[in-house]
């Protein structure tokens, strides 16, 4: 089988804060991760390489610093990693994106038939969960959305079986290869890089293939690709926060003066004590 | 104003500023920016030639540069494809069908609608597709559409992305509506992202907001960026349908009148005889002891990673019932296992607006915020004093929340004793 | 099993990339296994690097893009008493110009990084997120490698470097070096408080670029052996206190209490006026000396810096002596590869090397200072209590004749010290700063 994997390296949003005075990002110490959802797909992917044969290639577009994603990749058992980074492919938002992707896939294909793209549900920066699905519809491979589980393959019959999180429940549905799955979160556990591959892909050399490279239209990357523009930014509707009271001096105090400005609304607190029927 | 060795004035980055879109790297003609390790855009000064374009297009006036009467910068970016803008009228909502009715988010969606189309002076249309489903159209017209647009056929009796997303791009070239809202259902989330590639338009997710620039006449959508702590409103100059999924329970739905009129086309489905897929079963959820709803919750206790400990739950639980509310989680303990994801507050999880919120251990990262602000009391207990949860938190408790809720429910316990409940 | 390496290093800190670099410079397949995301991530000092140290690994570090704070141009003493204290200050236009770098401040995330970049330039493997949970014997019992947290996780070498530092576990684990006792570690805060360069330069009568450290003793560690710090940064002031760890259990005082009293203190609170809290942590520091190092040359290994609890109490130096143990670890283990003994008599031109460095030679001289600050209480209580007293009483004039002042301060002297504790004390002191 051959296996893709799409990666994308994002900021450690749970580490961005923001300064409220100057409305600016405090970037100091904010490290790049792989986006986690990715990273499921990805085990999913090498399992099913170790379980079928055949190899993994992990793509992923963005800047140079985005090398180290396609590392990580290597050392959790993919076979190849290629960095679509090219100065064209800046401010390209998820169409611009999935037609940069695609392009590259198409481009694998050629070389050698790809079976399987799995990529994470959303990502944790932007999280449209629109990167995915526009890659499947471009490429004319079936789609299969927030997959949990992959009951079987045969890859004779070209079909797959996947278990998907719908509204109320879970979809059991089946469709022919290639396809293209995004993954849930239970889908599959990440490893631990081994240490062995931890030092290969310390060593390794992740290609960078730019616009030329993957043939791509040019009006069709990058900010030209991109219909969506920014028209403006502002900080979110902050609530102004209000008192804290300390446990610290005293336990029962601070609790007393808690539940007695909790309730000072008269209207808020009967309907409160009243559980919520009036 | 600054300039480099050959005496050209050039533009300089104020990286506290700089969100690291990328926008100006794109837009430099000569390709003098680049972006540092740091995440900032960084202009080399020999490389630049002072054209200011970068300044133009940033969204966040992070650009230093003062423009000399030099070069008569362009300001349109590219040629505007008229006709095609024109010939797109209406503001059009996907109803999507849950058991038989019309989801409740696509109503929601249509009360949003009538607003924006009024502004345009367009129709609302509804968008439908399924499997006998005229009742729905009904449903849609007593909502206040004026026209409804249906595919009505036995492949499209359960939704698969393929055949959905070509019936709903097909009715699009066919009707040719202005703006397209669908509802960000798992479902909209997947058909949105198939329809806006078949169609080469753009799209913008998880909107908390629409309105509409009336000089232009352009959707204005806005939704959180970088985990929720910028707020962008983004538009869609040229391509059509603009398009926007938009979460449950952020627009308000309208009152059903079954007096009102409208028009109900029935378009036929045309779609190539590839192999689609079968879907094989499908297993309802099993609802949790007490099939619990967070989202609909007056009152929500919610878990945070301080309070990750499994023996506390019951405790937590006391809470909620004597609140008259639910027991819920923020991500991280969703993560640990602790409790089901359907459970989970935030911007990965649900979107809620709880009468009151408890938070308990939560630390208040952004992506839990998004997902509360609309609470109406939102009171914290956590033992960081810096904890950020604090800045929005009406108030507060610092201390040990293991400490302070048994205190809290036996003081909570006398206050509705002496209301006499 | 993976490929064999001559040299296997435990810890990225600043004695493992110094012995790493060596190695690499003199072409020795060398690999770092760090436990920390990055190196640095688990690193914390006060903040004051030597450059001399920095410098015989890495000449013209400076012109190498090293990630400095701020250079010293000016070192402070104070003794604090509970509402003022003592100053004795020294500043030299010297450390701007012939010896600019003497001394300079650093964040360790910034400075490790950047240090194990420049190892990893010369070819060393830094692998991080490891964790290194045993070491590897033959049936001689000598040392052959090691074994990490992670699946296929052995390593084979022909030398083990120990430096993962002051928690070593490894080193609990091995019996190389034993659990440190709570009175031979000082458990120290500190919090990082950001502040515009320009206030601090005014602050502290700087020009940009150029720094100044406080070193502080006397009440403010409430009478627990302690010290505390403030040093000056790009952006910000590091503010640290520390006490014995024997002491702070025993009076049951919490390190936050203990910081945040210091930083209300009337000489501390102006200086940090306006500032933003950042960053608090917490670290030990070797306070043993020279009785509580461990041998530090074996059968296929050695342990260089804080792991080998080679750390100067009295003038807070670790930095410097952790990068040069590191350097003279890796010129030993080139020196025995070499010769191909891996043995410890192989690689015990490490122990001479490091008896004829100042390492030692200081070390040796300050055997007694531990010692000597745990009998000698004092120091912490009434001795800055009365120093206080007296300068504060001789700088008040309100008619008193000078006679009678002094006369009070004799006496409140005699009552609070007593001139036989003095001599004593005196003696001990003279004794611990010229131990043989």
């Amino acid at each position: 089988m051959h296996l893709v994997c799409c990666l994308k390296q994002v900021p450690d949003t749970a580490e961005v804060k923001i300064d409220p005075q100057t409305n600016t990002l405090l970037r100091s110490g904010v490290e790049s991760i792989t986006n986690p959802y990715d990273l499921v797909a990805l085990e999913q992917a090498v399992r099913l390489k170790e379980q079928y044969g055949g190899k993994v290639t992990a793509i992923s577009m963005g800047p140079p610093q985005a090398e180290n994603v396609l590392r990580e990749a290597l050392s959790l058992g993919a076979d190849e990693g290629i960095l679509l980074s090219d100065r064209l492919f800046a401010g390209a938002d998820t169409l611009a994106t999935s037609y940069t992707l695609a392009k590259a896939i198409e481009k694998l294909n050629q070389e050698s038939p790809v079976d399987l793209i799995l990529c994470g549900k959303q990502a944790i920066d932007g999280d449209t969960g629109q990167t995915g699905p526009g890659i499947a519809t471009r490429l004319g491979f079936t789609l299969f959305t927030y997959v949990i589980e992959i009951p079987w393959i045969d890859i004779n019959k070209k079909q797959i079986q996947v278990k998907r999180k719908v509204e109320g429940g879970v979809e059991i549905i089946r469709g022919p290869l290639p396809a293209l799955l995004t993954a849930e979160l239970e889908l599959a556990k990440p490893r631990r890089a081994s240490l062995p591959l931890l030092i290969f892909s310390l060593r390794a050399e992740v290609k960078v293939w730019k616009a030329e490279k993957i043939n791509a239209d040019q009006q069709k990357i990058g900010l030209k690709g991109s219909p969506t523009w920014v028209k403006k930014i502002f900080p979110p509707p902050l609530r102004k926060g209000g008192p804290k009271f300390d446990t610290q001096e005293n336990l029962e105090v601070a609790v007393e003066q808690f539940l007695d400005n909790l309730l000072a609304d008269k209207k808020f607190a009967d309907s409160l004590l009243g559980r919520w029927e009036t | 104003m600054a300039k480099n060795k050959k005496g050209v004035e050039i533009a300089q980055i104020i990286p506290d500023r700089c969100i690291g879109c990328q926008i100006c790297l794109g837009e430099c003609p000569v390709g003098a920016i680049q972006i540092t390790s740091a995440g900032v855009a960084l202009i080399d000064p020999e490389a630049c030639i002072g054209c200011g374009k970068c300044f133009q297009v940033c969204p966040v006036g992070a650009v230093r540069f003062e423009r000399k009467r030099h070069f008569p910068i362009n300001k349109e970016k590219r040629e505007p494809e008229k006709r095609e803008a024109v010939e797109f009228r209406g503001v059009a909502i996907f109803i999507e069908v849950v058991d038989g009715l019309g989801a409740q988010v696509s109503w929601e969606l249509v009360e949003k609608g009538k607003e924006l189309a009024q502004k345009l002076n367009v129709k609302v249309m509804a968008f439908i597709l399924g499997y006998q489903i005229q009742k729905i159209a009904e449903e849609a017209i007593a909502l206040g559409c004026a026209e409804v647009h249906m595919v009505d056929h036995p492949l499209l009796k359960k939704y698969i992305s393929q055949p959905y997303g070509k019936a709903l791009a097909f009715l699009c070239t066919e009707v040719k509506p202005e703006i397209l809202l669908i509802g960000a259902t798992p479902l909209g989330r997947d058909l949105s992202a198939v329809v806006a590639t078949y169609l080469n338009t753009g799209l913008t997710a998880d909107c908390t907001d629409l309105d509409i620039d009336e000089e232009r006449g352009l959707l204005l959508m806005t939704r959180p960026t970088f985990g929720g702590n910028i707020m962008a409103t983004i538009y869609c100059q040229q391509h059509r349908p603009q398009m926007s999924t938009v979460r449950p329970r952020v627009m308000k739905a309208g009152e059903k009148d079954f007096n009102r009129h409208g028009q109900v086309y029935y378009h036929d489905l045309t779609v190539a005889d590839t192999p689609v897929c079968e879907i094989i079963d499908f297993i309802r959820e099993v609802p949790q002891v007490g099939g619990v709803d967070i989202t609909i919750a007056p009152a929500l206790v919610v878990a945070g990673k301080g309070a990750c400990d499994p023996s506390s739950l019951p405790m937590l639980q006391e809470l909620a019932d004597l609140v008259g509310g639910q027991v819920a989680c923020s991500r991280p303990v969703v993560e640990a296992g602790l409790m089901p994801y359907e459970r989970q507050v935030g911007q990965t999880g649900k979107t809620v607006a709880p009468k009151l919120y408890i938070g308990i251990g939560v630390s208040g990262a952004v992506q839990h915020l998004v997902g509360i602000q609309g609470s109406e009391k939102i009171v914290a207990i956590n033992s960081d004093r810096h904890a950020p949860i604090f800045q929005i938190a009406d108030v507060g408790i610092v201390g040990n929340y293991l400490q302070v809720v048994p205190l809290l429910i036996s003081g909570l316990k006398k206050k509705l004793h002496t209301a006499g409940r | 099993m993976i490929e064999n390496f001559d040299v296997v290093i435990v810890g990225a800190g600043p004695a493992g990339i110094s012995a790493a670099y060596i190695l690499a410079e003199k072409g020795i397949k060398t690999i770092v296994l760090e436990r920390g995301a990055y190196p640095g991530a688990k690193n914390i000092s006060g903040g004051v690097l030597y450059g001399h140290d920095l410098g015989q690994i890495i000449p013209g570090f400076a012109e190498k893009n090293c990630p400095i704070e701020r250079n010293i141009i000016e070192s402070r003493i104070w003794y604090l008493g509970e509402n003022g204290g003592l100053s004795l200050s020294y500043r030299d236009k010297v450390f701007s110009g012939d010896r600019k770098f003497n001394a300079f401040t650093v964040g360790r995330a910034k400075f490790d990084r950047w240090f194990a970049d420049q190892a990893k330039q010369k070819g060393v493997l830094v692998v991080c997120g490891t964790v290194v949970i045993d070491l590897l014997r033959d049936n001689r019992n000598w040392v052959i490698g090691v074994n990490t947290d992670r699946p296929e996780g052995e390593i084979k070498a022909k030398v083990v470097l120990l430096a993962d530092g002051i928690n070593s576990p490894l080193a609990a684990k091995t019996g190389f070096r034993p659990e440190p006792k709570p009175h031979q570690v000082a458990l120290a805060v500190k919090e990082v408080i950001e502040l515009p360069a320009e206030i601090i330069q005014e602050r502290f009568n700087v020009e940009p670029g150029q720094g100044v450290t406080i070193e502080i003793l006397g009440e403010i560690t409430q009478g627990m052996n302690g010290v505390a710090a403030i040093y000056t940064n790009q952006h910000s002031l590091s503010v640290n206190i520390g006490a014995n760890l024997f002491d702070l259990s025993k009076r049951k005082i919490r390190p936050y209490e203990l910081i945040e009293k210091f930083k209300n203190h009337p000489m501390v609170s102006p200086l940090i006026q306006g500032g933003k809290p950042s960053e608090y942590t917490a670290h030990w520091l070797a306070e043993g000396g020279y009785e509580t190092i461990p041998h530090l040359c074996g059968d296929g290994f050695l342990i260089a810096g804080d792991s080998g609890m080679l750390f100067n109490a009295l003038h807070r130096e670790g930095l410097n002596l952790a990068m040069t143990s590191g350097r003279l670890a890796a010129e030993a283990i080139a020196e025995a590869l070499a010769k191909g003994d891996f043995s410890r008599n192989g690689l015990k031109t490490y122990i001479s090397k490091l008896k004829n460095s100042y390492i030692m030679h200081d070390l040796k001289k300050y055997r007694k200072f531990p010692h000597f600050l745990n009998l000698h209480k004092e120091m912490f209580t009434t001795l800055p209590e009365w120093t206080n007293l007296a300068a504060r009483e001789m700088l008040t004039v309100n008619g008193i004749p000078k006679k009678k002042k002094q006369a009070m301060i004799w006496r409140e002297f005699r009552q609070r010290i007593s001139l036989l504790n003095c001599l004593r004390l005196l003696k001990d002191a003279w004794r611990s700063v010229h131990g043989e």
